[in-house]
């Protein structure tokens, strides 16, 4: 009972976190998304042509939402672990009577209520402004939960790896943004001529994107599947790996 | 204040006799215990250390010698080479041994996102209490620390002083049978000094274990029952004040380490 109340309390002081800076950790990132929502959506929405059946504005809703919860669970995750280990009050936990499973399960518990409280605020904003769809709900928290699971740990992962703030925010402005950009957010790959349309097969990010605006248009590039395979191939040793860390102590403990 | 546990232990009697006194299992037990950093550096080799239970037990060495080490080993805060660490008789892989240990850093490490009440009731919460239980207890050591007008300020924002209460606050804050201080005072001024003095001292008089590290030997030596020197990571002697002075044939503790670090 001691290490579930410890994880309810770790849980707590993450979501407390969040809380307290909301207006960088909730406010910036959907301020920024709605902003692309208005400026690519409905300002240019008038001039391209539906994708598919659906309207460009519509189609471009699910992208954006799917960036901006990726990243703010990465970005959650890499900070909050990292802030820890440099101010060195981890140690309070890491000396607590907790399993590291607890551990790795209360840091994520923050990243995800940070991301999810962005993502609805997104898709009201946005059923608000354009009539955006939940076609396939399961599919959609199914595709939403696995894509948070496996940028949350990432963020764990590099929160620990990493011996400079510059170190978290390389990853997300070098290697996330760029493959949410080139994932399929804007436009659909079927338009992209070759090879590059083949490539974007080998970019994760394209996969999860596919996945929740299967969620919320019932329609995508690839199968459902096929979309949700690849993200909990991605997802589990994501989290296994943040996991294995606080185990085994590595990076954690000198 | 009430902070659990108690058996007095026999002030002054020389060191032989407190383990007789005490009985077992220790407070604290160390076998073997090494530790070599991924970088090369020995912080302790096959070091063996006993300290009873209710014991006030002093670690004295220059910086490097291994008391950081010696602590982190005990608190799961560094991976150990070889060896084993026993709390009251259990490893401390065991996560009920970690619930019977308090630790107040060296460096003030407190959560810059939490008020002073809020670092009481998480730390509390980490260590398994329950809600109520830990609200009482917080209220209980904010009056123990007189923090009382600072409860809703968050960490970085209190003086150096009031961090230093807040990090021994919350190091008793689980009710811990061990409580271990490293060098707890360093960096105080004098009256903070002498009050931090005052409230380990009714600690140790209700029967908790202390293990206090410190760079003042007229601390140590006011404080501690027995005191263990160590120097690059090994132990060189053990004993009471007294009994250090006599066996390095020195009039002060300051000429025992003097003699203890030069040889």
């Amino acid at each position: 009972m001691t290490g579930y109340r410890g994880l309810l309390w770790l849980a707590r002081r993450e979501t407390l976190r969040v809380s307290k800076l909301w207006t960088q950790t909730i406010l910036a990132p959907v301020v920024s998304s709605i902003l692309f929502i208005l400026v690519f959506g409905l300002s240019l929405g008038d001039r391209i042509r539906n994708v598919g059946t659906v309207e460009y504005d519509v189609f471009i809703v699910p992208g954006l939402i799917t960036m901006a919860m990726v990243q703010a669970a990465y970005a959650n995750n890499a900070s909050t672990i990292f802030q820890a280990r440099y101010d060195r009050y981890l140690n309070d936990i890491l000396s607590s009577p907790m399993h590291p499973w607890q551990m790795t399960l209360g840091f994520l518990i923050g990243g995800l209520y940070r991301a999810f409280t962005i993502g609805l605020a997104l898709f009201a904003l946005a059923v608000a402004l354009i009539a955006v769809p939940v076609e396939r709900p399961v599919a959609l928290i199914a595709a939403v939960s696995l894509g948070l699971v496996l940028f949350a740990s990432l963020g764990t992962v590099v929160g620990i790896f990493a011996d400079s703030w510059d170190h978290t925010t390389f990853i997300a402005n070098i290697v996330i943004l760029p493959l949410a950009f080139v994932g399929g957010v804007f436009y659909s790959i079927d338009l992209l001529p070759s090879p590059w349309e083949e490539i974007s097969h080998f970019n994760p990010l394209f996969y999860l994107v596919q996945a929740i605006r299967f969620g919320f248009l019932g329609e995508s590039d690839v199968s459902i599947w096929l979309a949700l395979g690849v993200t909990a191939a991605l997802a589990v040793p994501a989290y296994l790996w943040a996991q294995w860390l606080f185990s085994s102590g590595r990076k954690l403990k000198a | 204040m009430a902070v659990g546990l108690r058996r007095r232990s026999p002030r002054g009697a020389p060191s032989s006799l407190i383990e007789v006194f005490r009985g077992d299992p220790p407070a604290l037990e160390l076998r073997g215990l090494t530790k070599r950093y991924d970088d090369g550096t020995l912080g302790v080799e096959r070091f063996d250390l006993s300290v009873p239970d209710g014991a006030f037990f002093g670690l004295l060495g220059p910086n490097g010698a291994g008391k950081t080490t010696l602590i982190s080993a005990v608190c799961n805060l560094i991976r150990i080479t070889a060896g084993e660490v026993l709390v009251f008789g259990e490893p401390t892989s065991s996560l009920r041994t970690r619930r019977w240990i308090g630790l107040a850093e060296q460096d003030i490490n407190l959560d810059r996102f939490l008020t002073v009440r809020e670092t009481l009731l998480y730390h509390g919460g980490y260590f398994g209490m329950e809600r109520a239980d830990a609200e009482g207890r917080a209220d209980e050591m904010i009056d123990l620390f007189e923090l009382g007008a600072k409860a809703g300020v968050v960490a970085p924002k209190l003086s150096g002083g009031q961090r230093r209460r807040l990090l021994l606050a919350r190091a008793l804050m689980h009710r811990p049978r061990l409580i271990i201080l490293d060098e707890p005072t360093a960096g105080v001024d004098f009256e903070l000094r002498q009050e931090l003095w005052s409230t380990i001292r009714r600690l140790h008089a209700d029967g908790t274990t202390i293990l206090l590290t410190t760079h003042y030997l007229e601390e140590a030596e006011v404080l501690c029952e027995e005191i263990a020197l160590i120097r690059g990571g090994r132990l060189i002697a053990r004993d009471s004040a007294d009994g250090l002075r006599r066996h390095f044939g020195a009039d002060t503790l300051q000429g025992v380490y003097v003699k203890a670090m030069a040889g």
